[in-house]
C-alpha cells in the first residue's frame, strides 16, 4: 500500500467537545476499491472521526485530504458534491417523507426549479433494485420497521453515486438477509473503485472482507495495519491495550453471601430472559454494548418500564418480602432499590433548584403532607454531601456544579432512603478522574456497609477492577457472568461482541 | 397513461390524506348540515359572500401551517394581519396607490419574516418566544400608525376583493396552485425534511438555513397580504381587526392534523380545518346561538375532532 493515492484521508486531526479532547492526532487513509476496518470501544472516538470525514463537524487542527489535496472547511453539501457518503447509525431521514424523497433529499434532479419526479423514480428505482428494496417508493419511511429504514439509509448513499462510502454500523439493525444483501452490495461497490470505510462491532464481519483496520482507543490510533494474520482475539487486543492506571482502590470483597434480590426469567422490553441474584455487599457490574437490553433490564428491576419474571424476590432481613416486579418507581424505592441515571443533566438533578433541594428530593416522596424543618433538613443535606465530598455553598443551583460534582449530587441524594439496593447506570460516564476515584471509593464504603450496588458500565475497566462479578449483555440475553478472577478486560469485550471459547469463532449469527 | 414520475407524484399525494378521514367526514356533516338548514348558500352570491368570510382564516392558517411543518410555530399572526391591513389603507392613498400599497405589503412580510428567520434559523431562538414578543412589537407599531380604524382602500379595490364576486374562491385556487408548486421544489420538500430531522437533513446536505428563512417569509407576506385582504372588506384599516385570528390559525392547523414538532400534516388538513371553522360559526350564528355558547362549541368540537384518530389507535391497540 501507500502507492496508491487516498481519496479521502485525515491527516494528524485533533477534535476536542467543551475541553474534553475525543480526538488526537488521528491520521487515516482511505484507498479506492479498498475496504478499511474502523475498530473501537464505545466512546473511543468513531462517530467523531466520522463526522470530520463527512464535513459535519470541523476539526481543530490537522487536515481532511480529499486527493491528497487538504480541504479548508468541509461542509456536508460539499462532501456529497465530492462524492462522500456516509450512513449513519443514527438515521438521517426524515419519517413523514416518502421513501423516493429521501433517497434524493438534498440531491434532486431538478427541472426548472421543480423536482423531477421522473428521473428521480428512474434513479431510485434502480438502486432499490440493487438493494431488493421491493417497498412502495411512495410510502412513507415513518411507516417502515427499523431494518428497512436502514436500507433505505443506505441506498440514500448510493444514490449520489459515492467515491467514498462511509458505513457506521450498517448492521446492527439489519436482520439476516438483509447483510447478507449489503454485504453484497458492498464487495460490488469495492470492485468499481469506491473507497469504503466500515465501522462495525461485529468482528466477523470485519475480519470476513476488510483488508485494512484502524484501531481508536480513547482518541488515538493504536494500529493501523492490514488485516492478514490478525483473529478475533488479535482484534480484541488491539481494542483494549492499555495500562490499567492506578486509578481503583485495592479490591476486596464484602459480598456477605446473604441474598437481597433474586429473579429468574426477567423480561423488559429489549432483556430476555435474564436469571439474576445478587447479594448484601456485593458490587454486581453489568458490560455489553450500548443498545444489548441491560439499560432495558435495569429499568425493569426497578419499575421504570413494564417487566415480567418468572420468579421475583426481593429480601428484607433475610425474609422474601415480595414475589412480582415493580410496577411503578414508588414501589421499588419504598422497598428499597433506588437508581441513579446515567443522564445526570435530564434525569438525575433539577439543574436550575439548589444542591441542597436536589438531595432533599427522594425523602419528600414519603412526606408528602409534613411541613419541611429547615434544621432537620440542612442536618440531613450536610451529611450527605460528607459522604461523596461534596463541597461549597449547597444553596448554589446544581446547574453551577461541574459535570463530576453533579454526578456525586444525584448520587448521594439517594442515600438519604438508606436504600438496600443502588442501580448505577454509568455513573462515571464524563467524569474526570479525580471524581472517578471519588466514586469508586464510595461504591467501595457502600458495598462495606451492606448495600448491595449494581455497576452498569461502558468503562470496562471499572467492571473488572470494582466488581465482585460481571454480567456481560448480548443481544438482549446474559452472554457471560464471570467472577471477579475471570474478568478481564479481554474476557468481558469477548463476551460482549458475542465471541465466544477462543480462540476459535463461533457463536456469532451474521 | 401516467409517466414514471407523475405515478410517484400522485401516490406521494395520495398518502398525505392518511389520518386526515376523520376531519374530512366531519366536515362533510356539518356541511350538508349547513346546507339543509340555509339551502341560500348553495347560490353563486352566497358562496362567494361565504367564500369571503372564509378566506382570511384559510390564508392565516396556510401562514401558520408552513411554519409549523418546520418544527416552528407563529403566535405573531394577528398582529402581523392588523399591521397589514394599517399599511394597506395607509398606503394605498399615497401617490402610487394599489401598487404602492401591495410594494408595501410584500416589504413589510418580507421584512418581518426575515427577522422572525434569523433569530430563528441562524440566532437559534425558540420561535415560540420570538413570535410572542414580535405580536406585541406589532401591535404597538399598528396602534402607532393608526391608534384608530381608519386609512382607505380604494373601493374599486374593496368590489373587486370582496364584492360579488367570486374573487377569494379563485384567489384560494391560485394559492393552493402555487403551494403545490412550492413543495415540489427541494425548498418545499426541505420543509418536512427539516421539521422532522434536521439535523439529518442538514447531513443529506439540505440547506436548513435557507429552509426556515423562507417558510418564515413566506409566511409572513402571507399574513401581510390577509391584511390587505380584511382591509379590503372593511374598506379601511383597523389595529385591532387581526387579534382572533392568531388562535384561528393555530387551531385550524391543529384541527388539521399539523404537528406541535414539525414535519407532520400536510396544508389540505390546515384548509380543511379552517373551513370546518367557518361552517361551525356560520352555523351557529344563523341559529343564534350567544357568542359565548359559540366560543364553548368551538373548542369542543376542535377536541373532538383531534381525539377521534386517537381514540381510534388506542382502540386497535386495545384489540
Amino acid at each position: 500500500m501507500g502507492v496508491q493515492q487516498a481519496v479521502l484521508g485525515a491527516r494528524s486531526v485533533s477534535k476536542a467537545f467543551f475541553g474534553n479532547p475525543v480526538l488526537r492526532e488521528v491520521s487515516i487513509e482511505l484507498v479506492a476499491g479498498r475496504i478499511h476496518a474502523l475498530l473501537g470501544e464505545n466512546g473511543a472516538g468513531k462517530s467523531t472521526l466520522i463526522n470530520l470525514l463527512s464535513g459535519t463537524l470541523r476539526p481543530d487542527s490537522g487536515d481532511i485530504l480529499v486527493d491528497g489535496h487538504p480541504i479548508a472547511s468541509l461542509t456536508p453539501q460539499e462532501a456529497h458534491a465530492l462524492g462522500i457518503a456516509v450512513v449513519q447509525q443514527e438515521l438521517s431521514l426524515a419519517p413523514h417523507l416518502s421513501i423516493a424523497e429521501n433517497i434524493g433529499l438534498g440531491a434532486y434532479p431538478r427541472r426548472g426549479g421543480i423536482v423531477d419526479y421522473g428521473r428521480l423514480a428512474a434513479a431510485v428505482a434502480e438502486i432499490a433494485k440493487e438493494l431488493e428494496l421491493i417497498e412502495p417508493l411512495d410510502m412513507a419511511v415513518g411507516r417502515l420497521p427499523l431494518g428497512r429504514r436502514q436500507i433505505v439509509e443506505i441506498a440514500k448513499a448510493l444514490y449520489i453515486k459515492p467515491r467514498v462510502l462511509i458505513l457506521d454500523e450498517p448492521t446492527s439493525s439489519l436482520s439476516a438477509p438483509d447483510v447478507a444483501i449489503l454485504m453484497k452490495l458492498v464487495r460490488r461497490l469495492r470492485d468499481r473503485g469506491v473507497a469504503i470505510l466500515y465501522i462495525s462491532h461485529r468482528l466477523n464481519e470485519i475480519l470476513d472482507f476488510c483488508e485494512t483496520v484502524t484501531v481508536l482507543k480513547d482518541g488515538s490510533v493504536t494500529a493501523d495495519r492490514p488485516l492478514a494474520g490478525l483473529g478475533p482475539n488479535g482484534l480484541v487486543r488491539l481494542m483494549v491495550g492499555r495500562d490499567p492506571r492506578n486509578l481503583f482502590p485495592p479490591y476486596a470483597s464484602r459480598s456477605t453471601g446473604a441474598l437481597v434480590l433474586e429473579t429468574k426469567g426477567f423480561r423488559a422490553a429489549g432483556a430476555i430472559d435474564v436469571d439474576f441474584e445478587l447479594c448484601r455487599g456485593e458490587i454486581l457490574g453489568i458490560g455489553g454494548l450500548v443498545g444489548h437490553g441491560q439499560e432495558d433490564f435495569m429499568m425493569g428491576l426497578y419499575g421504570a418500564i413494564r417487566a415480567e419474571a418468572e420468579e421475583f424476590r426481593v429480601f428484607a432481613d433475610g425474609v422474601a418480602a415480595r414475589s412480582a416486579p415493580f410496577a411503578t418507581v414508588a414501589e421499588a424505592n419504598a422497598a428499597g432499590i433506588a437508581y441513579v441515571p446515567a443522564d445526570r443533566r435530564k434525569e438525575g438533578l433539577l439543574l436550575p433548584h439548589s444542591i441542597d433541594f436536589n438531595l432533599l428530593l427522594p425523602l419528600f416522596a414519603s412526606r408528602s403532607l409534613e411541613r419541611r424543618r429547615g434544621v432537620e433538613e440542612t442536618a440531613i443535606t450536610e451529611r450527605l454531601a460528607q459522604r461523596l465530598n461534596i463541597r461549597g455553598d449547597r444553596r448554589r443551583p446544581a446547574q453551577a456544579l461541574s459535570g463530576g460534582n453533579q454526578q456525586k449530587v444525584a448520587l448521594s441524594k439517594w442515600l438519604a432512603l438508606e436504600p438496600s439496593v443502588l442501580l448505577l447506570n454509568d455513573p462515571t460516564r464524563g467524569v474526570d478522574v479525580e471524581t472517578k476515584r471519588e466514586i469508586y471509593l464510595a461504591l467501595r464504603a457502600m458495598a462495606a456497609e451492606g448495600k448491595a450496588v449494581v455497576l452498569l458500565s461502558s468503562d470496562t475497566p471499572e467492571l473488572v477492577h470494582l466488581c465482585d462479578r460481571v454480567m456481560v449483555f448480548n443481544k438482549g440475553r446474559v452472554a457471560a457472568t464471570l467472577p471477579h478472577v475471570e474478568a478481564s478486560e479481554e474476557a468481558i469485550v469477548a463476551a460482549a461482541m458475542g465471541v465466544r471459547n477462543a480462540p476459535t469463532l463461533e457463536g456469532e449469527p451474521v | 397513461m401516467l409517466g414514471q414520475g407523475a405515478r410517484l407524484y400522485w401516490a406521494i399525494q395520495w398518502r398525505r390524506n392518511e389520518g386526515l378521514g376523520a376531519l374530512f367526514l366531519v366536515l362533510v356533516v356539518f356541511a350538508v348540515i349547513y346546507a339543509g338548514l340555509f339551502p341560500g348558500i348553495l347560490a353563486v352570491g352566497a358562496m362567494a359572500k361565504f367564500v369571503q368570510g372564509w378566506f382570511p382564516t384559510a390564508m392565516v392558517a396556510a401562514a401558520e401551517t408552513i411554519v409549523m411543518l418546520t418544527g416552528g410555530i407563529d403566535l405573531s399572526v394577528g398582529p402581523m394581519v392588523s399591521l397589514g391591513s394599517v399599511v394597506a389603507a395607509s398606503t394605498m392613498q399615497g401617490p402610487l396607490g394599489i401598487l404602492g400599497g401591495v410594494l408595501a405589503l410584500l416589504a413589510l412580510g418580507t421584512g418581518v419574516g426575515a427577522i422572525v428567520g434569523a433569530f430563528v434559523a441562524i440566532g437559534r431562538y425558540p420561535a415560540i418566544i420570538v413570535t410572542l414578543a414580535l405580536s406585541f412589537v406589532l401591535r404597538g407599531v399598528a396602534l402607532l400608525i393608526m391608534p384608530r380604524p381608519g386609512g382607505f382602500v380604494p373601493p374599486s379595490l374593496s368590489e373587486f376583493l370582496a364584492g360579488s364576486h367570486p374573487t377569494a374562491a379563485f384567489l384560494l385556487v391560485l394559492l393552493i396552485i402555487l403551494w403545490k408548486l412550492y413543495q415540489a421544489t427541494p425548498l418545499g420538500i426541505g420543509l418536512i425534511a427539516v421539521g422532522d430531522n434536521a439535523e439529518g437533513a442538514y447531513r443529506s446536505g439540505v440547506s436548513v438555513t435557507t429552509v426556515r428563512m423562507s417558510a418564515y417569509i413566506l409566511s409572513a407576506n402571507l399574513q401581510a397580504f390577509t391584511g390587505l385582504y380584511v382591509a379590503a372588506q372593511t374598506g379601511s384599516g383597523d389595529p385591532l381587526i387581526g387579534e382572533p385570528l392568531t388562535l384561528a390559525a393555530i387551531a385550524a392547523a391543529v384541527l388539521g392534523g399539523v404537528g406541535f414538532l414539525g414535519g407532520q400534516g400536510a396544508m389540505r388538513g390546515a384548509l380543511a380545518g379552517s373551513l370546518l371553522m367557518s361552517i361551525l360559526i356560520n352555523v351557529m350564528f344563523f341559529m343564534g346561538l350567544p357568542l359565548v355558547a359559540q366560543y364553548v362549541v368551538q373548542g369542543l368540537i376542535i377536541v373532538a375532532t383531534v381525539s377521534l384518530p386517537l381514540i381510534r389507535t388506542s382502540l386497535r391497540r386495545a384489540s
